[in-house]
């Protein structure tokens, strides 16, 4: 195992991170703005992966339960979310972000 | 660890379980779920206060001895007084909620998935205040954010409904990914997840950079929850958009476990790498410091300054949450135990107040009055206990000698002043704001009592004669009456119970 140089990997899951909330925040299509909540999520699964090669025995395994976890609750976070797109599209006939404007900021 | 310990979760988490299985096997009263959640929420309160050693309920108590404040370990939960005191203002919030919520229309279809989703959201917000591994904290927040996201739509018949739903779930997911990249990062640093691991045991492995990018990205993760500016922005159309019910929990319950969670999360690094130098600059603790005040300052200025403009009766509360935000944030970034006890006191008064203001609302809007503020013009002589109680709760959040909000103010900016350091501003723009906050609410009481009704041969402002607002919501808003006038008179023995565990708390001093 090389050193511990986490520069690299952080350059990739800091780019994963910044395209899913770039995503998030820019995206109308609802399942498009999906796929961004999962891109940025799994931004975190990869660092705990890495960085779990580098935290002993111990540390190691929980690193890798974590990320098991975090992956099984980003697929929660995206069965909720279809569960109130579905339901506004049955009110609506559209999963356009921009159209459920009525309330104002 | 003896299972017995969590009877308090368990008993919440039957309560979920038989309120989905009865609703599958085709029970449709809304009494029966509204029943469940009412009286298993009183019931856990029981057995939190007899955690806590209230000498009434002591037989109750079902921890193990020695447990409770014992010095922090790796494990993934601990029992410390204030996560119990925390455990007892969630479980509050949520018995008032759920008997209020009784009063609903008794055909309304999904009261099983509303009451469920309520417990299961209490659920989580109970093992927030059990944290002490910051993975377990973060997947107890999603637990009980999840629940909230589907209960602000569970009636799926209202587009607005929907729509605030939809915000409040890019809006979770958005600060869910934030923080579980700033956790992940914090891994990186230490090596480990657990509080203990993040702070007496930490040892860090070279690159304080990530810790400090880590605890970055929590700030903007858990503001979200707390709704701190600059990340309140959903708050207002979430609060506006859900049902009043709804509005209530969220504004009394759930956002409180986002305190707790920066409590757990940004005390240990303030007051121990703070004090010792071999684990980090102190200049890194100072920086956290500062930057969560400079957070409460914006967050009680801009809720307060945007609430003066508010035409709309939920928008407005909406806004003053938010600055009540910003006045617990104080008990945070001065972190002292005596500023901790504000804080908790303050989130106590605040599910008073907040949630009783809201359950106003909802009651008031059950009687046909309409959403803008001058629509409750003349209310006052026509419905005078109901307007009465509003008014208590709206001096209490104007911090009026003699209610509840006074008292949790005063404990708080004190603590500010007296605390060692530089935090003399903090109490000075606390102040300042409780005086500003007074307009509007002196606006809504003005509308209220002096303003004449509204002319009546428009038919909509003619309230249907038989229409109350139901024995359930009365039973709550009185219930939340009474705690906030008798707190505010004779506070001594709950403040002297949070004071003596916030002291208690395995963070702060150690």
């Amino acid at each position: 195992m090389s050193a511990f140089s986490p520069a690299g990997l952080l350059a990739l899951s800091g780019a994963l991170l910044s395209i899913g909330l770039f995503g998030i925040l820019t995206r109308r299509n609802f399942i498009l703005l999906l796929i961004s909540i999962e891109i940025a999520i799994n931004a975190a699964v990869l660092n705990f992966v890495y960085f779990a090669a580098f935290a002993g025995a111990t540390g190691g395994l929980t690193g890798q339960a974590i990320a098991v976890v975090v992956i099984g609750l980003a697929a929660t976070e995206v069965a909720v979310g279809l569960a109130i797109v579905l339901a506004l599209n049955r009110l609506r006939g559209s999963i356009n972000v921009a159209e459920a404007a009525t309330l104002k900021f | 660890m003896d299972p017995l310990a969590y009877a308090p979760e368990f008993v919440v988490l039957a309560a979920a379980l038989l309120v989905f299985l009865a609703d599958v096997l085709g029970v449709r009263r809304l009494e029966a779920f509204g029943g469940i959640a009412t009286g298993a929420s009183a019931v856990a309160f029981a057995l939190v206060l007899a955690d806590l050693g209230t000498p009434v309920l002591s037989g109750l108590s079902t921890l193990p001895a020695g447990v409770l404040d014992a010095p922090l370990g790796p494990g993934i939960t601990s029992f410390t007084s204030l996560g119990l005191v925390f455990q007892a203002i969630f479980l509050l919030a949520a018995f008032f909620v759920s008997l209020a919520s009784l009063s609903r229309p008794s055909a309304e279809a999904g009261s099983a998935v509303f009451f469920g989703l309520l417990l299961l959201a209490t659920l989580g917000m109970l093992l927030v205040a059990l944290s002490a591994d910051l993975i377990f904290l973060l997947l107890a927040i999603e637990l009980a954010s999840i629940s909230t996201y589907l209960m602000v739509g569970y009636s799926r018949k209202e587009a607005r409904h929907l729509e605030a739903a939809m915000k409040f779930y890019i809006i979770g997911a958005l600060s869910t990914a934030l923080s579980f990249f700033g956790a992940s990062l914090l891994f990186g640093a230490y090596g480990g997840t657990s509080f203990y691991g993040l702070g007496p045991a930490a040892t860090p492995i070279g690159y304080p950079t990530l810790a400090l990018v880590g605890y970055a990205l929590l700030i903007a993760g858990l503001g979200f929850k707390v709704t701190a500016v600059p990340f309140h922005a959903w708050a207002v159309d979430v609060y506006d958009g859900a049902p009043t019910d709804v509005s209530a929990f969220l504004a009394g319950g759930t956002k409180k476990m986002g305190i707790f969670a920066f409590f757990l999360v940004f005390l240990a690094p303030l007051l121990i790498l703070g004090h010792t130098p071999a684990l980090g600059p102190r200049g890194f603790a100072s920086a956290l410091q500062l930057t969560l005040g400079i957070a409460a300052v914006l967050t009680m200025t801009v809720g307060n300054l945007l609430a003066l403009l508010q035409k709309e009766m939920k928008r407005l509360l909406a806004y003053s949450s938010i600055s009540q935000a910003g006045y617990m944030l104080i008990g945070v970034a001065v972190a002292s135990g005596p500023a901790v006890a504000g804080a908790t006191f303050q989130v106590l008064a605040h599910v008073f107040m907040k949630t009783g203001a809201f359950l106003v609302v909802a009651a008031v809007a059950s009687l046909g009055v309409g959403p803008l503020i001058e629509d409750w013009r003349g209310l006052g002589p026509r419905r005078p206990y109901l307007s009465l109680s509003f008014a208590l709760m709206l001096l209490s959040l104007a911090g009026v000698p003699l209610t509840i909000g006074f008292v949790s103010k005063f404990v708080l900016f004190s603590s500010a002043v007296q605390a060692k350091g530089p935090f003399v501003w903090l109490a000075v723009a606390g102040l300042l704001n409780s005086a500003l906050s007074v307009f509007y609410y002196a606006r809504i009481l003005k509308t209220i009592y002096l303003d004449p009704p509204a002319p009546t041969d428009a038919p909509a402002a003619v309230p249907a004669p038989a229409a109350g607002i139901g024995w359930g919501r009365g039973a709550a808003i009185l219930l939340i009456t009474v705690g906030i006038v008798a707190l505010g008179i004779y506070p001594g023995p709950v403040l002297s119970g949070i004071q003596a565990a916030a002291s208690q708390f395995v963070f702060v001093g150690g």
